[in-house]
């Protein structure tokens, strides 16, 4: 499970690679210059054609079906943006733009049902960040001090009002100047299509020495305010992971693995899991699995396979004997 | 090296210095202004009129640069404005071909899908003095035959071949001021109003021009 997690995490980030070099062929398709391109223009041109052309007919226009980032984009013809550039852009201009707020209702749905798992799942700075977490672990074993600080979930919460309330003053969706998935399908836009970069990338690199040198997977957890939307979005969500304490016997992998910090050996899910379904993998003894519930349950004691619990029955039946 | 000889090597040097930047300081001073004006940026086709109205609107997610086939959207930098990355057209650059692909792109309402003649970019204004045929200085007409939307948005003077006239069906796309091949840039996008106002008299245009060639 979590082999197809990342499978599709690094699927979405080579498809935001490949857009932009599928968008420069059909513009090359659409200007008719084959012969005038440059040989590294000839060569993006020739191997976009080589990929695309068992799949569709007229370059020109067939390849609008899919464009756009996870932002904000265009999909097989349905577009969908995320819930937090709606909720940017309602706050900025001060109205609802119907249109634009039925492209976040998959979203929405989705992470209702799913709960916070746009960040586990597709988000394009989660697989940035994830490989910037074992980069960590790694020096960490090396010995270099990395910062695994505790700082309150809840800033995140906070981060989303006033970056609200800026926007509203201000006029401008403040989001998209601070949330990695839109600077990074942007980045690579600009850097790919347009030479360039711009300042979101010194921000997002900012973001991962946040992450490197103060917290554990720092901006999801604290600062995100996207994670805020779909954590507030997923707090009563129905697919969740339950932890069979018949099988647990206490090992704790799943509270290492876990790099939203959060407690599985005690139940202790909440609205910030994202069903990453790293817990899941690591488990020895398969304890943990999907359940379908609205709410978390409550500790459940320790597991039934651990020394704990195997003592607590031992002194239990001597107290009955004796 | 003695102090002294320092001294007067420095200064003899400064000396020099200074004589040899007269000239520069002369010419700022009597010719200030060589460059011509740089072009402005002009909104994207559909975009809605109001500008701040446009910023609060947009997004930022760079959607109707990725299906602009020329590839003439270009978006603002974070420079610190409100405008970061909203998109903007260079027409001087590489300009709009009015295909309406960013307007059916647009998640938000800050492009709206408008039929071809109603877009409003702003509209093209010919420098009268600064165009070679209004002045006699040569034949030209390539804005008048590049132009998409045919002789309602710009056409020759009556009775004349080749000095163009901007007529009020121009959308303001820029393709006539990425085809004149004038370094003088006599034609260059302005907003409609502005456009209205000096678009046949060539004495509101010589004061509003900021061009010394």
């Amino acid at each position: 499970m979590n082999k197809v997690r990342w499978l599709v995490l690094s699927s979405v980030f080579a498809m935001l690679v490949l857009l932009p070099f599928l968008h420069l062929y059909q513009s090359y398709e659409a200007a008719h210059a084959y012969d005038l391109l440059l040989p590294n223009e000839k060569a993006i041109s020739d191997s976009m054609e080589w990929l695309t052309s068992p799949f569709i007919k007229d370059p020109e226009k067939d390849l609008n079906q899919l464009k756009g980032t996870t932002w904000s984009g265009t999909l097989f013809g349905y577009k969908m943006s995320d819930p937090l550039a709606v909720v940017g852009q309602i706050a900025a201009s001060g109205s609802v733009y119907w249109p634009f707020l039925l492209t976040a209702l998959i979203p929405i749905l989705l992470s209702i049902v799913f709960g916070r798992f746009y960040c586990g799942w597709i988000c394009p700075a989660t697989l940035i960040y994830e490989l910037n977490d074992n980069l960590a672990t790694w020096l960490r074993k090396v010995g270099l001090p990395i910062g695994r600080r505790k700082l309150d979930k809840r800033v995140k919460y906070l981060v989303l009002l006033v970056g609200i309330v800026l926007a509203g003053l201000t006029g401008t969706v403040t989001f998209a100047a601070m949330y990695p998935p839109a600077i990074i399908g942007r980045e690579i836009y600009y850097v790919i299509a347009l030479n360039g970069f711009g300042a979101g990338m010194i921000f997002f690199l900012l973001t991962i020495l946040f992450d490197l040198m103060v917290a554990q997977r720092g901006f999801c957890r604290y600062i995100c305010p996207g994670g805020a939307v779909y954590s507030l979005l997923g707090r009563f969500r129905l697919l969740r992971i339950k932890r069979d304490v018949s099988q647990c016997n206490d090992c704790a992998k799943c509270n290492v693995v876990c790099q939203f910090g959060l407690d599985p050996l005690r139940d202790n899910f909440s609205q910030e899991c994202n069903n990453c379904t790293a817990c899941i993998a690591v488990c020895p003894t398969d304890a943990l699995s999907f359940t379908v519930n609205v709410k978390d349950i409550d500790y459940q004691g320790s597991g039934h396979l651990g020394h704990q619990y195997r003592r607590q029955q031992e002194q239990n039946s001597e107290k009955e004997l004796a | 090296m003695k102090r002294r000889t320092f001294l007067q090597k420095v200064g003899y040097s400064a000396g020099v210095l200074g004589f040899s930047a007269l000239p520069f300081a002369m010419a700022q001073i009597f010719y200030p202004k060589l460059k011509a004006q740089p072009h402005e940026r002009i909104p994207l086709p559909g975009a809605l009129a109001d500008h701040s109205a446009f910023i609060e609107a947009c997004i930022g997610c760079g959607l109707c640069g990725e299906v602009c086939p020329p590839r003439c959207v270009l978006f603002h930098q974070s420079d610190g404005s409100k405008a970061a990355n909203t998109p903007y057209i260079d027409p001087a650059e590489k300009s709009c071909i009015l295909c309406g692909y960013c307007m059916e792109a647009c998640p938000t309402d800050a492009l709206t899908v408008t039929p071809l003649r109603e877009v409003n970019m702003g509209i093209a204004q010919i420098d009268r003095v600064a165009c070679y045929p209004w002045v006699d200085r040569g034949i030209c007409g390539a804005c008048v035959s590049v132009c998409p939307l045919g002789d309602k948005a710009i056409d020759f003077e009556f009775g004349n071949f080749y000095r163009p006239v901007v007529n009020d069906g121009c959308v303001g796309c820029g393709q006539c001021v990425e085809v004149c091949p004038e370094p003088s840039l006599p034609i260059r996008i302005v907003d409609r109003a502005k456009g209205a106002v000096a678009k046949h008299a060539v004495e509101t245009s010589k004061e509003t021009r900021q061009l010394d060639y």
